[in-house]
């Protein structure tokens, strides 16, 4: 199916839109400004601060994407759809070889905050993709119909370890949702 | 000749459509996003309530910290960046035009729509004008009427604009400036205005 992705970024009035969604440019250095600061300064909370404001904003903005292209149907194009999506946002490429609604496993060879943190701070002992991880859990729930907080994504490998790949691991909240 | 801002937001906008196969945007010497300002809002105002009305004007020093440090590292970057040399440098006059060419780039990132100087004193302070601040519009949405401006970025990245300019030479001139914001739209003025001016030793 074909997208104008090009007419999809643009200008309208004075502000900046991607599917008639407010966005912005930041650089780098902006988000992992922010990542860093609230983590120094929350810890966990701060962490699950990003996933949780990914995971909301994501939701809500792919659902009207998706609304957009009717003939978008099946799991796997929504899913390609999200993946492009990922990628003309000049967050890096993501792959959803195996996920369901039950859960699954994605992996991603390249994003965004990867080569922003490596760049400013070098490796991390711990994985640190929670904008990518709040992210994915956003587009998992719009796709199957599910709400906010159905799925928790958890990172098992990270590129900012020096793995070769980013890896995340799709779970349901059992706390959440009672599972 | 004076500073053509369509042209440098019309040259941003067009392009940050360029991806390279790692789905990256290399763009004036860093890497760009492109996303909804619903999340940059969220993580912002969070933030602020996570660390409680006791920590509050910590939180926002924080915040604006952050802002005008990446402010201060990615306008050098962008000044110093080939598209910043083929498209903006011919169209510089003084040393001030910069303040100009750093709001026609900071419009083209869509955070704050039209940005107009007020005043520029040279070295000393400079205010300027926002019409459609991103930060303010999502907390009118999320939060509601404020007490206080809360253009956190933007008040970051002012200073910023100031510290480049008349600071010391990078990178030893951050936070030489530091920015107010006297009106703000989450306050219920109908624009955002920012003044920064050298900070208290």
């Amino acid at each position: 199916m074909f997208i104008d992705w090009q007419d999809k970024l643009k200008r309208v009035g004075n502000r900046l839109m991607f599917f008639d969604i407010p966005i912005a440019m930041h650089c780098h250095h902006y988000n992992i400004n922010l990542q860093k600061l609230h983590e120094d300064i929350l810890g966990m909370e701060g962490v699950r601060l990003i996933y949780n404001a990914a995971e909301e904003s994501n939701y809500t903005a792919f659902k009207i994407m998706l609304a957009e292209y009717p003939m978008i149907r099946s799991h796997k194009s929504k899913l390609e759809f999200a993946a492009s999506i990922y990628q003309h946002c000049g967050l890096g490429v993501i792959n959803f070889q195996e996920v369901g609604p039950d859960g699954g496993m994605i992996i991603s060879p390249s994003s965004h905050h990867v080569t922003g943190w490596l760049a400013k701070h070098g490796l991390r002992k711990t994985p640190g993709c929670h904008f990518t991880r709040g992210w994915i859990a956003g587009v998992l729930e719009v796709i199957y119909h599910l709400p906010i907080g159905y799925f928790e994504i958890r990172e098992l490998n990270c590129k900012m370890m020096r793995h070769a790949v980013c890896q995340f691991d799709v779970q349901l909240n059992r706390g959440k949702h009672g599972h | 000749m004076a500073i053509d801002s369509h042209k440098i937001i019309h040259a941003i906008v067009e392009g940050s459509k360029i991806r390279d196969e790692k789905g990256i945007i290399p763009m004036f010497g860093v890497y760009l996003s492109v996303y909804f300002t619903s999340y940059y809002n969220i993580i912002s105002f969070d933030f602020l309530s996570k660390m409680g009305k006791r920590r509050a004007l910590e939180a926002e020093k924080l915040l604006i910290h952050a802002a005008q440090e990446c402010g201060y590292t990615t306008f050098h970057g962008i000044r110093r960046s080939w598209e910043w040399e083929e498209l903006v440098q011919p169209m510089l006059e003084t040393i001030d035009d910069q303040i100009q060419g750093f709001l026609s780039v900071a419009t083209a990132f869509g955070w704050g729509g039209e940005m107009e100087v007020i005043e520029l004193i040279p070295g000393n302070r400079l205010h300027f004008r926002v019409y459609e601040s991103y930060e303010s519009a999502g907390y009118l949405k999320r939060r509601g009427i404020a007490g206080s401006g809360k253009c956190f970025m933007l008040r970051g990245v002012a200073a910023a604009f100031m510290d480049l300019i008349y600071g010391d030479a990078y990178p030893d001139g951050c936070f030489t400036f530091s920015a107010a914001e006297p009106f703000c739209r989450a306050k219920g003025d109908t624009f955002c205005e920012f003044i920064a001016e050298k900070s208290s030793p």
